[in-house]
């Protein structure tokens, strides 16, 4: 082993090794992002563990269905890897891959020649709930306001009901909710506030006490 | 405490105040009126609460043996596309030459013409194909995804 030869060849593996050592699951998304832009396959997968989920979910949300948001999430997980190269690494990966998913659920509609502004009557987001028997801490108030608020949002149209999961589901603060779908900052409060005013008319409309009361 | 609302501000920024958006003169002032404005004060209640429920609400996801984004390396990227170009070349190449050979052999002028006609139509529907991708390519919605 201590040949020249195998000298060379330890030291490769030890300098491969060095490079794969950093992408542990606690490095930082920009240093993931340089990684896998530099060809790190360990970074990638990384960087699809982090934020698969949220993609799938924002899918789920925009169409309804489980294998449509499965295939709408994969594929933009792969666009986004294909597009590494023209990616801004300071900035969050989420929004930018939740407005990949977005157009790419757009993309779906016209080939299905949906129309986008359609709501979700024929599939309820309330079924998709993981678990919907009321856990220990909450009562079962709680549980049913869930279960009919996703019932609502279902019925709400595609513009309304993306704004209010983006900010209320998927946390984005309203600078990430323009840039998701590419619109005005300043017009996210106007719509988004629209959005909840439909959403609380709808839940009112509908049963005894909508979002606690109206 | 008012029983009707006479707010001096747009609505909208009630959704501001509670999602902690607005900057700090129109957080005051939105503050200010709800002290006096049971209405607007019901309002942004509600639509915490709705957020709640919308926030705490957890969706089955799919299992980890379900997903096959699995991103290419540069290894495996560089792989695919020279062989695509391999491929290319060689079908080029190989039907070029039988072409050739065809066109120098004695079969009647035809049955060269049968043949040339059948290539001629395949080789132009490949290109009708080819210039709608690069098109589209051209006008893609997600090469301006956030440079």
């Amino acid at each position: 082993m201590n040949s020249p030869a195998a000298r060379a060849v330890l030291s490769y593996v030890n300098a491969a090794m060095a490079i794969e050592a950093p992408l542990a699951a606690t490095a930082s998304e920009s240093e993931l992002v340089a990684q896998a832009r530099a060809g790190a396959a360990p970074a990638r997968e990384e960087l699809a563990r982090r934020h698969r989920e949220s993609a799938y979910l924002l899918g789920l949300h925009l169409t309804g269905n489980r294998e449509d948001a499965l295939d709408v999430a994969q594929d933009a997980l792969l666009r986004f890897f294909g597009a590494l190269d023209r990616f801004d690494e300071r900035r969050p990966v989420r929004p930018y891959l939740l407005r990949i998913v977005r157009n790419r659920v757009a993309d779906l509609w016209r080939s299905r020649r949906v129309r986008r502004a359609e709501s979700l009557d024929d599939a309820d987001l309330s079924r998709q709930i993981a678990d919907q028997r009321p856990g220990p801490e909450e009562t079962a108030r709680q549980a049913e306001l869930r279960r009919r608020v996703w019932q609502a949002l279902s019925r709400l149209p595609a513009a309304k009901r993306e704004i209010l999961v983006l900010r209320d589901f998927h946390d984005l603060a309203y600078a990430e909710i323009a840039r998701v779908l590419d619109i005005p900052i300043g017009t996210v409060m106007s719509r988004l506030h629209a959005a909840r005013r439909a959403l609380r008319e709808l839940l009112a409309g509908d049963a005894p006490a909508a979002g606690g009361g109206g | 405490m008012s029983t009707g609302c006479d707010r001096s501000f747009e609505e909208a920024l009630l959704t501001g105040y509670l999602d902690g958006m607005l900057t700090q003169g129109d957080r005051q002032r939105v503050a200010v009126h709800l002290e006096d404005c049971q209405i607007c004060r019901r309002t942004v209640e509600q639509m915490r609460e709705l957020r709640e429920a919308t926030m705490t609400t957890r969706f089955a996801t799919p299992p980890d043996d379900q997903w096959n984004e699995a991103p290419r390396g540069a290894a495996s990227r560089l792989s695919f596309g020279l062989g695509w170009l391999v491929l290319v070349v060689w079908v080029v190449g190989v039907t070029g030459f039988a072409l050739g050979q065809l066109w120098s052999s004695p079969e009647s002028l035809i049955e060269k013409l049968l043949v040339f006609g059948g290539v001629s139509g395949v080789v132009l529907l490949f290109l009708s194909v080819l210039i709608d991708r690069l098109k589209t390519m051209s006008s893609d919605r997600y090469r301006g995804v956030e440079k």
